[in-house]
């Protein structure tokens, strides 16, 4: 359960104050695969960033499995995030000397995950994408379909709970957007994780159990929510 | 993350950029080059410089002398045979007789005082032609080596030590051949020289061994070793009855212990005489050595110094470089720490290789010139440049906290990367 409570975050200082996210409540229960959409410069990225602890709101709490994960401290949040959290981003951001058993295992490291566990899991996670026989290739010889798929097995080679794709299927043509859009899904169904897809992508979104849009910092709309005791959610 | 994932993931990108690694720790490896180098000529000059003293002189002996008149000025001449003006331009040169032999015998810690005789004798033959002969005394404790037989203690009466030189002159086919054999030393007594006969004597000695020529002894090379003793006896009717008799220019001291010979010097100085130990001999030329090193070393440490800039320099280019996987790492939970780790680790790993090739370089070129220094300097079987293990331990670990130094800079902006900065892309 991710239960978000009046967040605000502000950039810049005094007359340049930009309200980027203004008093955003909401709840998301397990295992939801929910679409955060809006235009650009909307806020929906700032959302994001919010709710992984990567950035920290002035005002409001961001409440994971029952701990505010605003009051941690930084290596508190780092840890957190290594074991329950992970990402996949529009550009990918693999490495593209390193193998594509290198650029999956990274996760493990940092989690210190013990030596002898991390081949198995690594194999699992290029497995569930298909990628089983590029373990030893070089990431820059991938397609970009198999690049975000290689994204896509990083993120999930520990586990998490909580997913969030920000743009997944932004750099890609609709056919190769529709299959990784598939295994995201499919683990999210599978380990009743939690997606959190941030999009400007209508047909991704409606894809989605559930929908927040975002306008200026706002939240306009939601689809499939309950409202929270807060009753800002329209 | 744990420190040797993260020691495998700095080395890996640096093999990522291998050319831009290499140059870098190329500029370290100059002074790694530099500073091996200077170690090891230090290190073998000093070794050098402990095994002339050891072969040539007894660090359980002073060779003491009576201390010169402080003044330059021309001394009023007495005939009671205090000085003899064997000096040049009619200054004396104070000599050392048996009153100050008993006087030197008293001092606490001396074991024994031998003045030096060095019998100055005619000629030296094994029955053939005679040669002009050079005569010391042999000492027990100075390392010699041998062309041919072997001195274990010390050397008998009427036994002599002939040198490579001499064996060859003398008529023996080889130094082995020597052994055993019989040479004469002939003597004129100096108070009869102008009688019309002179008294002369013949002394007959046994061949016991050939020393060899050695790049560490200079005693051996020019004259024959004979006992103390004999060289006593030959001293004696050689000069007995000249105004020189009983007076010598130096005295070797010898102290019951090594580490008693500075407190003996310094009461022996009180007394009016000079003398010196065989750590002062090498201290003054290890003080020279030491110089050198030091100004190579310098050099040395002015490469490192520079190398420093390039090192920071290069990380700060790979972190520019690497700010989205810096972000991404933190993204997935990486701490600040880990992330600082991981450019501190690359600039170790920068100045390990740069430690390793500068030291293998010197090592290669330190063997290869060894060789070559030691026919230069004709030094025998010396090496003047010498590595330890130890030594290139040291300047590889030392080099490699210089440049972990050095990567503190980079690897704290690194660490203070933003993610949401670095991740963003549009």
């Amino acid at each position: 359960m991710i239960e978000i409570k009046g967040i605000t975050k502000t950039y810049g200082k005094k007359q340049n104050a930009f309200l980027a996210l203004d008093n955003i409540s909401f709840e998301i229960p397990d295992g939801t695969t929910i679409a955060i959409i809006g235009k650009s410069g909307s806020g929906k990225s700032t959302l994001m960033h919010a709710m992984s602890g990567l950035d920290r709101p002035e005002i409001g709490e961001v409440v994971i499995d029952g701990e505010n994960i605003l009051t941690l401290k930084q290596r508190q949040i780092d840890a957190f995030r290594a074991s329950k959290m992970s990402f996949i981003f529009q550009s990918f951001f693999i490495q593209p000397n390193e193998t594509c058993y290198d650029n999956v295992v990274l996760p493990l490291e940092i989690a210190e995950v013990p030596r002898g566990e991390r081949r198995a899991k690594v194999e699992a996670a290029l497995a569930a994408v298909e990628l089983t026989d590029k373990i030893k290739s070089k990431a820059a010889n991938l397609s970009g379909g198999q690049k975000q798929r290689l994204a896509i097995a990083r993120a999930i080679v520990n586990e998490p709970k909580i997913l969030f794709a920000d743009e997944p299927t932004g750099n890609l043509d609709s056919t190769t957007g529709e299959v990784v859009e598939d295994f995201l899904f499919n683990y999210s169904k599978e380990n009743n994780a939690t997606l959190i897809v941030v999009t400007h992508d209508a047909d991704l979104a409606n894809k989605c159990d559930a929908q927040i849009e975002i306008v200026d910092g706002k939240i306009h709309s939601t689809k499939g929510l309950k409202k929270t005791s807060e009753g800002k959610a329209a | 993350m744990k420190i040797t994932d993260t020691i495998r993931r700095a080395g890996r990108s640096l093999r990522q950029a291998k050319a831009r690694t290499l140059l870098t720790s190329l500029a370290i490896g100059v002074g790694a080059f530099t500073i091996t180098l200077s170690l090891a000529g230090g290190q073998g000059g000093r070794d050098y410089t402990d095994a002339i003293v050891k072969a040539n002189t007894d660090v359980n002996e002073l060779v003491v002398t009576k201390k010169a008149p402080v003044s330059s000025t021309i001394q009023e001449y007495s005939n009671d045979g205090s000085a003899t003006t064997t000096g040049t331009f009619g200054r004396t040169v104070p000599t050392i007789k048996d009153a100050d032999i008993a006087v030197i015998q008293k001092v606490d810690g001396v074991k024994s005082v031998t003045p030096n005789y060095s019998p100055s004798v005619n000629y030296v033959t094994a029955g053939q032609k005679k040669y002009v002969a050079a005569l010391s005394t042999f000492a027990p404790s100075v390392t010699l080596t041998y062309a041919a037989g072997s001195v274990s203690g010390d050397l008998k009466d009427s036994e002599i030590i002939l040198t490579e030189e001499y064996a060859s002159v003398l008529g023996f086919a080889s130094p082995a051949d020597a052994i055993g054999k019989t040479v004469t030393i002939n003597a004129t007594m100096l108070s009869t020289i102008f009688a019309v006969a002179p008294t002369t004597e013949d002394v007959a000695f046994t061949v016991k061994a050939v020393s060899s020529a050695s790049g560490l002894a200079f005693r051996s090379q020019s004259s024959m070793l004979i006992s103390t003793s004999e060289a006593k006896d030959i001293y004696t009717f050689v000069n007995q009855g000249t105004a020189a008799y009983g007076q010598f220019q130096l005295a070797s001291v010898e102290v019951n212990d090594a580490s008693k010979a500075n407190d003996v010097k310094s009461v022996l100085e009180g007394k009016g005489f000079d003398a010196q130990t065989a750590a002062d001999v090498l201290g003054t030329v290890n003080t020279f050595i030491n110089v050198l090193q030091g100004i190579l070393l310098g050099f040395g440490f002015l490469a490192v110094l520079t190398s420093i800039f390039g090192i920071i320099n290069t990380q700060y280019i790979s972190v520019l470089e690497r700010t989205q996987q810096i972000g991404l790492m933190k993204a997935l939970g990486m701490s600040a720490r880990d992330v600082g780790r991981l450019f501190k680790y690359e600039a170790a790993w920068v100045g390990f290789l740069g430690g390793a090739i500068g030291s293998a370089f010197a090592f290669i070129v330190g063997t290869a010139a060894n060789p070559l220094i030691t026919k230069a300097l004709n030094l025998g079987d010396i090496s003047l440049i010498k590595f330890t293990p130890l030594q290139i331990v040291i300047v590889i670990a030392g080099l490699m906290l210089v440049s972990v130094g050095a990567g503190i800079l980079p690897a704290r902006k690194a660490s203070r990367l933003d993610p949401i900065e670095a991740l963003r892309t549009e």
